[in-house]
């Protein structure tokens, strides 16, 4: 079961206390506290470099924060082994063995987990298989697709079957098919109990796939919860649009029927829609520009 | 342990899978060794001496006679051609140089107290000074002889007196010429007195003559040379393999870092030196492999006989491990894969040339000699050669193994210290 108030449930999986990084002049993570429960998907959403790449790599030890502390699995740091064991982390920049085929790409990294025999031909076939890629797994990576490289970069994260996956930009630069079967792959990953930590900048993502969404911008963590209170604490009103004859007619409106009534009483209206807010609004709100800004 | 071992494996068929790689690997130091082991055969005889064409335009019993003694020569190997093929092969380039023995060289070699000099004409290849200059050095060696043979042996000695005599009073008349034959009655009484024959181990009078008695000390113990060329071109080959895999293997560390391989490495429950232990090891087993492979293709299809097996086996160990640790040292020097590659290829050529591994040491200034002292390829070559023909034993390969080893230590130790994973911390 998914528990979305921390507070309730101290079955904390990954805690980010505090958390600073600075590149010379540029303050990549300024202060960032989060607790992500067990068996959640939870989505940092920001614009690229919002600060969420390096969030993740403190989050699994690749990079030592200047100040504050990481601590996965009750309390664990995330530099030690037996943690490594426990997490499995798909880069943004893909990151195989080219000249290798997906097979041998799963099977060393299977073996550097420390899987062998049977257990490791397991999971090297279930992952080909889970990832799509078993017709082609003899093929060098060189001669793949992007969609089928970023889905062996996502298999290769799970080959040791670990209990928390770090997927950081997951989609980015695949075609929509590719895309689709990655979103089900993690849904099916989320049904088995994992935690997940998905960074993304699309806000569909992160409300199609998510428990909760942290808004991150220049650093710092801006808000945190589930889609429909992120709405509803930053939303704002929905969008009404009307066609009329001469052109067309748009509003923020928290009370759509009261303004389509107003417009009517000067305009001919033909037809009208309206957008109710989404996280694109939620961060426009939030820091007064547009995610793909 | 077995960590390293699937890391190392992992490196070793990403090499096989690159054919590039793979080519200057294996491929191309034998290419270097057959390849200047069969032009060095072909400009010598095989077995070190210098191969040289000649012509005989004079066709008497004395120009035989001296070829026979220049094709029992050690230092030359001999083919007798006529002048026109003679020259062909040395204008394109495929013999050194030829000598034409001229009209009247017999006849002038039985005369040597009057008239002209047996003439030889040398035909030099003009890109090859110095293979004519030591041809000059031993004709000249062997022309020489001649007068040895004449002061030690009486009949030959009478012959050349009388030779001279008749030649210098069938000349015009010129002023002093009976002064020069009553020299020539003189040395005529005196050598009948002499006992007859040819020379003798008795070192009075005539007999015993030598104009310059040159001993020769084998410097060499076991063997004066190696079997053939490819035993100098074979060693100089196995370096140039160690260097591409030391130059390959050091690009291929910041190649993890640029893929985001090394980031994923660094997910696993591996340490720093589970990584860096890996890649050595990779370097290692490639510099074993390409080393056994030059060295089986060396003595089962050119003919090298290594003097001693454990040596050579102790000489590639040292060198492998030498390399192996500036691999570790280039590693980290270069940012990018380019940067990487430039670096490490400059050091390695500049260690090559200045080790001998281009050209040989003996023909470098002396400064660059002593320069070469610094550069691992040396005695790594010199430790191979020691091996395979020089005859070392175990304590005079002491010193290039030792020197080998203690570069390898160091630069492997600089190079994990200055290791970072990734550029920004």
């Amino acid at each position: 079961m998914i528990m979305h108030n921390v507070t309730q449930q101290p079955d904390i999986m990954i805690r980010l206390s505090d958390l600073r990084k600075t590149f010379a002049t540029v303050q990549a993570v300024d202060g960032l506290n989060l607790d992500i429960c067990r068996g959640e998907i939870f989505g940092l959403l920001g614009p690229n470099g919002a600060g969420k790449t390096t969030t993740v790599k403190l989050a699994v030890g690749l990079l030592k924060p200047d100040a504050g502390r990481v601590t996965i699995a009750r309390g664990k740091d995330p530099r030690s082994h037996q943690v490594r064991r426990l997490i499995g982390v798909a880069p943004q920049a893909l990151a195989l063995y080219e000249e290798l085929s997906a097979e041998q790409n799963l099977v060393f990294f299977a073996r550097l987990q420390s899987l062998t025999g049977s257990a490791l031909r397991q999971r090297v076939d279930w992952c080909l298989d889970f990832t799509g890629l078993k017709e082609r797994k003899k093929d060098r990576v060189a001669v793949y697709s992007g969609g089928m490289k970023r889905r062996l970069n996502l298999a290769v994260a799970l080959v040791h079957e670990p209990e928390v996956l770090f997927l950081d930009e997951p989609t980015a630069g695949v075609d929509p098919q590719s895309r689709n079967a990655i979103f089900q792959a993690i849904e099916r990953l989320q049904e088995s109990g994992r935690t997940i930590v998905y960074t993304t900048h699309y806000m569909e993502e992160a409300e199609r796939l998510c428990n909760r969404v942290g808004i991150m911008d220049h650093g710092r963590l801006l808000d945190v919860g589930n889609v429909p209170e992120l709405l509803e604490r930053h939303g704002g009103c929905s969008l009404l649009t009307a066609q009329t004859n001469t052109g067309s007619l748009s509003a923020r409106t928290g009370d759509p029927l009261g303004q389509l009534n107003k417009w009517q009483q000067d305009h001919a209206l033909r037809s009208f829609t309206l957008q109710p807010p989404d996280l694109e609004t939620v961060f426009l709100n939030l820091t007064g520009r547009s995610l793909r800004d | 342990m077995p960590v390293v071992f699937h890391m190392a494996v992992k490196d070793l068929r990403i090499l096989i899978g690159d054919k590039m790689g793979f080519f200057f690997i294996f491929i191309f130091p034998l290419a270097i060794a057959i390849f200047f082991g069969s032009i060095f055969s072909g400009s010598s005889g095989g077995d070190g001496s210098i191969a040289i064409l000649v012509v005989d335009e004079d066709q008497t019993d004395g120009s035989r006679a001296f070829i026979a003694t220049l094709e029992q020569a050690e230092e030359l190997a001999v083919t007798r051609l006529d002048r026109q093929a003679a020259e062909m092969r040395v204008r394109q380039g495929k013999s050194t140089a030829y000598i034409a023995l001229m009209p009247g060289f017999g006849a002038a070699r039985q005369r040597v107290f009057w008239g002209g000099a047996p003439r030889i004409e040398l035909g030099v290849d003009p890109a090859r000074k110095a293979e004519a200059g030591m041809i000059q050095g031993i004709l000249t060696k062997y022309a020489v002889d001649v007068f040895r043979t004449m002061f030690s042996d009486r009949d030959s000695m009478l012959e050349n007196i009388t030779n001279a005599r008749n030649a210098a009073q069938a000349a015009p008349d010129w002023q002093g010429r009976d002064a020069l034959l009553a020299l020539f009655a003189d040395l005529e009484r005196f050598v009948y007195a002499q006992p007859a024959g040819a020379e003798s181990e008795d070192a009075g009078g005539f007999n015993g003559f030598k104009p310059l008695e040159i001993e020769n000390v084998p410097v060499l113990r076991k063997r004066k040379w190696p079997t053939n060329a490819y035993g100098i071109t074979f060693p100089q080959g196995i370096v140039w393999g160690i260097i591409g895999c030391a130059a390959g293997f050091g690009i291929s560390l910041v190649v993890e870092r640029q893929r985001g391989t090394l980031l994923r490495l660094r997910c696993a429950p591996l340490s720093r030196g589970h990584i860096l232990a890996g890649k050595a090891l990779a370097c290692f087993m490639t510099i074993i492999a390409m080393s056994l492979v030059l060295l089986a293709m060396g003595r089962l299809v050119f003919g090298i006989r290594p003097n001693s097996i454990p040596l050579l086996a102790l000489a590639v160990l040292c060198a492998a491990l030498a390399f192996v640790g500036i691999m570790m040292l280039l590693s980290v020097l270069g940012r990018t894969e380019q940067a990487a590659g430039g670096i490490g290829w400059a050091v390695m050529l500049t260690m090559a040339m200045v080790g001998g591994g281009s050209l040989p040491l003996f023909i470098m200034p002396k400064w660059m000699q002593s320069v070469s002292s610094f550069s691992p390829v040396k005695w790594a070559i010199l430790a191979l050669e020691g091996a395979i023909w020089r005859g070392f034993t175990p304590r005079e390969m002491a010193a290039p193994c030792l020197i080998l080893l203690g570069v390898g230590v160091v630069a492997f130790t600089i190079g994990v210290r200055l290791f970072r994973w990734s550029e920004a911390r």
